[in-house]
């Protein structure tokens, strides 16, 4: 009862018209953003924080969040059409997307994954609402050896990336590993494989290498069969271009998938987004009854990585407001901006000011709802993009690419990884090496180190810290039983053999 | 060294310049702000809050506008100040980090101290804390819990080249005690390390402990600073506290490019300590609970060396690799 009269409250406060202004400013910028590579929320919300100093706190915090949760909504849309991701956590998107437009759904996959944004979001932020303060305490009691076997159960994952060879896979993710190892060591200062440069000295940019294998390896390698490069077909009429009630059902359990595993991975303040979507995707995979299907353009694919990482930032939000501990790079950021408000985050931040609080949730429904309106039409449009011809296409995929790393990275070194990456993604594709779990293990290699060697730091160097912690133990069985699945495979298969000879 | 006796001879002219000098510059393009941060970093925000400050005071002609050079470990966003050789329009923020990174890194080629010394601004003081509920009621306790159980108490903090990290350096070294130290990437991280109990002790920042000490949740032992901050006239400083250590700020301030003619030099000093004296400025000084650093061109080329001596020794003392 009480949440409802706050709620109330909160709407009242969201729904000024100033506010409500500020809301649809924040989506729609967020929205662009998302769409850009390379340009992310952080970057855009430190750009315009000077001009918040002179709009009233409630507004400028709607706007802000706006632009953090709206680009969610974007990163996929360069992930399914171009297979370039437009951020971190949109590079699972870019798996089964990516096939979907080459089949011809990509105005399926489009609007499949703002429903999911939608549908997710929304559960973020009830999860915000509800159960903000207890989940933050829950929060709390992971340390580094539950992210060690968080990240490990990410890493098992692997075994469902893997396309038809295993070993093929397990390289291409140790060689992940390898380039997160890349840079300053955190706990001795000491540089590895840094070859005598300062560029490396900070480690290797996994949107860098995401793009370089996906995008460039993908022109590169479609470069060679330009004698029948066909055009993807783009069926015409509206209906065509919007996903399916089929798709809707199919994707059920992917919203579900999504909306929890994005809320909770979000909330754990070493977690993030780009995290929650490779656990949402491998969940989903690890459950489906067409597993085999996953990586040719199935619609939950889509859905369920799309889902996580907009119920991350509702997740995300947790932290932050209860406890004022921020716990990715846009957090940090609103965090700054809290404070040079002349708020002060922490745990009394949301007592001591409900309209704020209040006001934010309520303008995040109602961004939520902006977000599906402005992007469902957008879906037909962009869909369009896919009739161009591959000698307008293919260029624009490279501009799209060197143009994202170049504003991420402000260098040309970045340019050149981006090439390199780009070759050595075409070299995979040639010699049937699957790139998923390179970027899997790059996306968890840091994490998972620095995890493993904090908690060890924390035992004195005794192991048993790994499976003592009640948590830490879940996870890692966890883990194990992802790792069987490929086992449960063949035996099914031999059962199935077994049952046909007789 | 030759490089760093010219800077030093210009910033002495330059201290010397009268003010009629400063007139012979001003600005006419938009000046780059060059942070080795991105977007949110420490020194980013400061850099904006800068630029904010200089317009709604009119201290500038010209826009300021915040470049964000990340990478390297600062090391890019010196070595982009340095490549604009010469140049009135461009200035760059450092932290004492950077002097840090020079000294363990091989790889790093450019230091603060070949860039041109024009002011030091900031210096965040931090306080020592502990969980509320930790047995710990004076930083002798834990000292004295310490000694008792060697290796066994932790610390968590940024990289082992950070202040948080030096703190310890120093307190074990004058106590002859030691604990251990537990890197987090992460600001957020390392408070949730101490708020879930995974570790005993934590250097942070004043106004980031403020809300978790009126929160009840977190409980403060001494504060590194010289004096007393305002935000906690209760809490004893480390040499109050019975430990004659060296309080170690957090330092932020402007360098420029090498190699700029001294009336740049003078014109950007001149900007930085009007910029100071402003009401503004001293705003966000107390909102963050930070504390004025300001020194000339002079002082701080003075500080750069006095300062990156005594940290190679602490990072000697902490088994840390110099290469310089």
């Amino acid at each position: 009862m009480e949440v409802l009269t706050s709620l109330a409250h909160g709407f009242a406060v969201a729904l000024e018209p100033g506010n409500l202004l500020w809301c649809f400013v924040g989506v729609f910028l967020g929205t662009i953003v998302g769409v850009l590579p390379g340009l992310g929320p952080p970057a855009t919300i430190a750009m315009l924080l000077p001009l918040t100093f002179h709009m009233n706190p409630a507004g400028a915090i709607i706007m802000l969040a706006g632009i953090y949760y709206g680009a969610k909504y974007g990163g996929s849309t360069t992930s399914i059409l171009l297979n370039v991701p437009g951020e971190s956590a949109s590079v699972v998107t870019c798996i089964d997307g990516y096939q979907m437009a080459r089949n011809g759904r990509a105005g399926a996959a489009l609007g499949i994954a703002a429903i999911a944004s939608f549908v997710a979001g929304t559960v973020g932020v009830v999860g915000l609402m509800l159960i903000a303060p207890p989940v933050a305490r829950f929060a709390l009691s992971f340390s580094s050896p539950e992210y060690f076997a968080l990240m490990s159960l990410g890493l098992a994952l692997v075994v469902l990336l893997a396309g038809r060879s295993l070993v093929k896979a397990l390289l291409a993710a140790l060689v992940g590993l390898w380039i997160s190892s890349i840079g300053t060591d955190l706990f001795s200062a000491t540089s590895r494989f840094v070859f005598g440069t300062m560029d490396l000295l900070s480690g290797i940019d996994f949107i860098v290498v995401a793009i370089g294998l996906f995008a460039i390896g993908e022109v590169l390698a479609n470069m060679e069969t330009r004698e029948e490069a066909q055009m993807i077909a783009v069926p015409k009429g509206l209906r065509n271009l919007l996903p399916t009630w089929q798709d809707l059902k199919d994707c059920r359990f992917a919203f579900l998938n999504g909306s929890i595993v994005g809320f909770f991975v979000g909330v754990l303040p070493g977690g993030g987004s780009t995290i929650a979507s490779f656990l949402s995707y491998g969940l989903e995979k690890a459950v489906s009854r067409r597993r085999e299907q996953f990586g040719k353009g199935v619609v939950e694919g889509v859905a369920a990585p799309e889902g996580a990482n907009n119920s991350e930032t509702g997740g995300a939000l947790v932290p932050l407001l209860t406890l004022g501990i921020p716990g990715s790079g846009t957090t940090a950021i609103l965090l700054a901006a809290l404070v040079l408000w002349g708020f002060k985050p922490g745990p009394l931040f949301i007592p001591e000011n409900p309209d704020l609080f209040w006001g934010l949730v309520a303008s995040m429904y109602i961004g939520n709802v902006m977000l599906l309106v402005l992007n469902l039409p957008l879906v037909p449009l962009f869909a369009q993009v896919l009739r161009l011809p591959p000698y307008v296409m293919y260029p624009i995929i490279l501009g799209v690419s060197v143009v994202g790393v170049y504003s991420e990275s402000g260098s040309l070194f970045g340019l050149a990884l981006l090439a390199g990456f780009g070759l050595l993604g075409y070299l995979m594709r040639k010699i049937d090496y699957p790139s998923a779990p390179l970027i899997l293990g790059l996306a968890l290699g840091g994490g998972m180190e620095r995890a493993l060697r904090q908690s060890l730091m924390m035992s004195e160097g005794n192991l048993s810290i790994l499976v003592s912690r009640p948590i830490s133990a879940a996870i890692l069985s966890l883990a194990g039983l992802v790792l069987l699945i490929p086992l449960f495979n063949k035996v099914n298969a031999w059962r199935l053999q077994a049952l046909e000879q007789e | 060294m030759r490089m760093q006796t010219r800077i030093l001879a210009l910033a002495a002219i330059a201290a010397l310049a009268p003010a009629a000098l400063a007139q012979g510059f001003v600005p006419t393009r938009p000046v780059e702000v060059v942070v080795h941060t991105g977007p949110g970093g420490g020194n980013d925000v400061l850099a904006r809050a800068i630029a904010v400050i200089a317009e709604k005071e009119h201290l500038l002609p010209v826009r300021m506008q915040v470049v964000n050079r990340p990478g390297g470990n600062g090391n890019l966003s010196m070595a982009y100040v340095a490549e604009k050789r010469g140049d009135p329009n461009t200035i760059g923020l450092f932290t004492a980090n950077m002097l840090t990174v020079y000294l363990v890194s091989p790889e790093a080629k450019v230091t603060v101290r070949d860039l041109t010394p024009i002011a030091r601004l900031v210096l965040e003081p931090a306080v020592i804390a502990v969980k509320a509920d930790a047995p710990y009621k004076t930083l002798a306790d834990f000292i004295e819990a310490a000694k008792k159980n060697p290796g066994q108490l932790k610390q968590s903090g940024g990289s082992i080249t950070s202040r948080d990290n030096v703190v310890r350096q120093l307190l074990q070294k004058a106590t002859g005690t030691r604990w251990a130290y537990i890197s987090f990437p992460g600001g957020g991280e390392r408070i949730a390390a101490l708020l879930g109990g995974h570790v005993d002790l934590m250097v942070i920042e004043p106004e980031e402990a403020g809300e978790h000490i009126r929160a009840g949740s977190m409980r403060v032992l001494a504060q590194v600073s010289e004096h007393r901050l305002p935000g906690y006239p209760n809490v004893p400083t480390l040499k109050e506290a019975g430990f004659d250590v060296p309080a170690v700020p957090q330092i932020r301030g402007v360098v420029a490019p090498p190699g700029i003619p001294k009336e740049n030099i003078a014109y950007w000093e001149d900007f930085f300590r009007r910029l100071t004296l402003t009401v503004s400025w001293k705003k966000y000084l107390q909102d963050n609970q930070f504390e004025d650093g300001y020194q000339n061109s002079a002082e701080l080329a003075k500080f750069f060396d006095s300062f990156t001596g005594q940290l190679r020794d602490i990072l000697k003392e902490a088994g840390v690799k110099t290469v310089r």
